[in-house]
């Protein structure tokens, strides 16, 4: 319904073509993108970004987030701290960035793992709270060791939710890349949309939007699959 | 030297070993306004092969003793023996935990979570699997081994979390409150299930509930403690012939002991 309406009410000059091409040139464009050398750099370059900066944030926002959740002593330094930084929209602080970074690569990449890690710590400390007093007695009342617990109890308790801090992370990931490439930037498929949003170039634009769209639709697709297959047991 | 005494003179109950002995237990813990005394004075020495329940009013430290003899707190002050050596750690080789209910793990099956304690040791999967079945059949869920929790009823749930708690064959068994959360109906049939359980493995069982009825109804002998700081006020033998059928809840016997803890109870809340 919605992609025969993108295509027919511009055809049929219901909405302006010029503002909303046509779904087919659209489609057409995208092709056509998608072989320029220029729009291939770009993508590498994004996409670099994007798994760097995820690389950071995951590991180094779940670490924070157990430390957090398990440590009292860590837990009453850091929460309100914590919660008073989530709160705080991060794109205020990218001209601080680039005074830091410039605006390379780099930049893009310190921004959006700074974006991304909050929602990760926060996240984390939830998956480890979800997980049931009892069950970790239970483990203990059978011997098991501290890395039994962990492993055993811990381990799975967390799963399903660590697959849904992955998928929202990448969400933030992804905007926080996005906002710094559009904000300054050399190279990058965000800086592309930036421009062609500038030139009014709009079939480029919203090739650039159906890329962008697609990619992040298939990562939350996959993730949320792999969720439905560990969480069979949940109710 | 108490097993051979014991051998020689099999009817006398003063000779017979104790599977648990607490001895002058007591516990302090910290709360917010300073130190809260939780049990005090505590000494009971639970005889091996009985059924022991435990009663009182909610938050007099029933659970809490149970668990010091699950080896999952440590007492203030006083010790607890299990086959005449101290628990100061979980042994799954003495001691069996089943708890109350929602303690299964929901990722595993219901033959998984019985096999959890073997694994937790590095059983061989053979072993596992047979010990595991084994215990389905005995509390008689056969054929249900595949099944989540989630997909059992709560009779069900505590049904494998008996099975769980048999699986290394301990000589004892401890029970925190594990049909609390049952309809009565349920709660009985479980009750007479358990008895049928325990009188064809063996084990020395130690119950807690806040039911009098169920109290009556399972135990050799009940345990009465008062509200905090916990201490045990009374000790009742059931004299009831067993098997126990529910026919004898009817009897003047069962209500006068009933009504003799209740009224201990009572008199002190």
């Amino acid at each position: 319904m919605v992609l025969a309406a993108w295509e027919w009410l511009p055809r049929w000059a219901v909405v302006n073509a010029a503002l909303l091409p046509p779904l087919s040139d659209v489609l057409a464009m995208f092709v056509t993108i998608l072989g320029r050398s220029q729009v291939q750099e770009a993508i590498a370059v994004t996409a670099g970004e994007v798994a760097l900066a995820f690389m950071f944030a995951v590991p180094i926002g779940a670490g924070a987030g157990v430390l957090v959740a398990e440590s009292q002593y860590f837990g009453q330094i850091f929460r309100p701290m914590l919660f008073y930084v989530f709160s705080i929209p991060k794109s205020i602080f990218l001209p601080m960035f680039i005074l830091v970074f410039g605006i390379g690569f780099e930049q893009k990449v310190a921004y959006a793992t700074f974006s991304t890690v909050f929602i990760v710590i926060m996240s984390a400390a939830a998956a480890v709270e979800s997980v049931k007093a009892d069950h970790v007695l239970v483990a203990r009342s059978y011997g098991a060791t501290r890395i039994q617990v962990v492993r055993r109890v811990y381990v799975p308790s967390m799963l399903p939710f660590l697959l849904e801090t992955l998928r929202i992370s990448m969400i933030f990931n992804l905007t926080g890349v996005m906002i710094a490439e559009m904000y300054a930037s050399r190279s990058g498929i965000g800086q592309l949309i930036a421009s062609w949003g500038e030139n009014f170039q709009m079939p480029q634009l919203f090739a650039g939007v159906v890329l962008l769209a697609g990619a992040a639709i298939a990562f939350n697709e996959t993730v949320r699959w792999l969720e439905a297959q560990c969480s069979a047991w949940r109710t | 030297m108490q097993r051979v005494a014991n051998l020689s003179e099999p009817g006398a109950k003063e000779a017979q070993a104790a599977a648990i002995e607490v001895a002058e237990l007591s516990h302090v813990y910290q709360g917010r306004e300073g130190k809260v005394p939780a049990l005090e004075g505590i000494s009971l020495d639970v005889v091996a092969g009985r059924f022991v329940v435990i009663v009182g009013p909610s938050g007099c430290g029933k659970t809490s003793l149970l668990m010091m003899m699950a080896g999952l707190r440590r007492p203030t002050t006083g010790t607890i023996l299990c086959a005449g050596r101290p628990i100061d750690v979980p042994d799954p080789d003495r001691i069996g935990v089943v708890f109350q209910e929602a303690s299964l793990f929901p990722w595993l099956t219901a033959l998984e979570n019985i096999e959890f304690p073997l694994s937790i040791r590095g059983a061989p999967r053979l072993e596992r699997r047979g010990r595991a079945d084994a215990m389905l059949n005995l509390v008689g869920l056969a054929g249900f081994g595949a099944r989540y929790p989630h997909e059992l009823s709560g009779g069900m749930k505590q049904r494998v979390s008996i099975a769980r708690g048999l699986v290394q064959d301990p000589p004892v068994l401890l029970m925190d409150e594990p049909f609390a959360a049952l309809d009565e109906q349920t709660r009985m049939t479980m009750g007479h299930e358990l008895l049928r359980i325990w009188s064809q493995t063996n084990k020395t069982v130690v119950f807690v509930t806040h039911s009098l009825t169920e109290a009556v109804y399972l135990a050799d002998e009940v345990l009465v403690m008062s509200p905090r700081p916990g201490r045990i006020i009374d000790r009742a033998e059931v004299t009831l012939p067993r098997p126990r059928t529910y026919e004898m809840m009817a009897t003047d016997v069962f209500g006068r002991l009933r009504e003799r803890i209740w009224q201990n109870i009572r008199k002190v809340t």
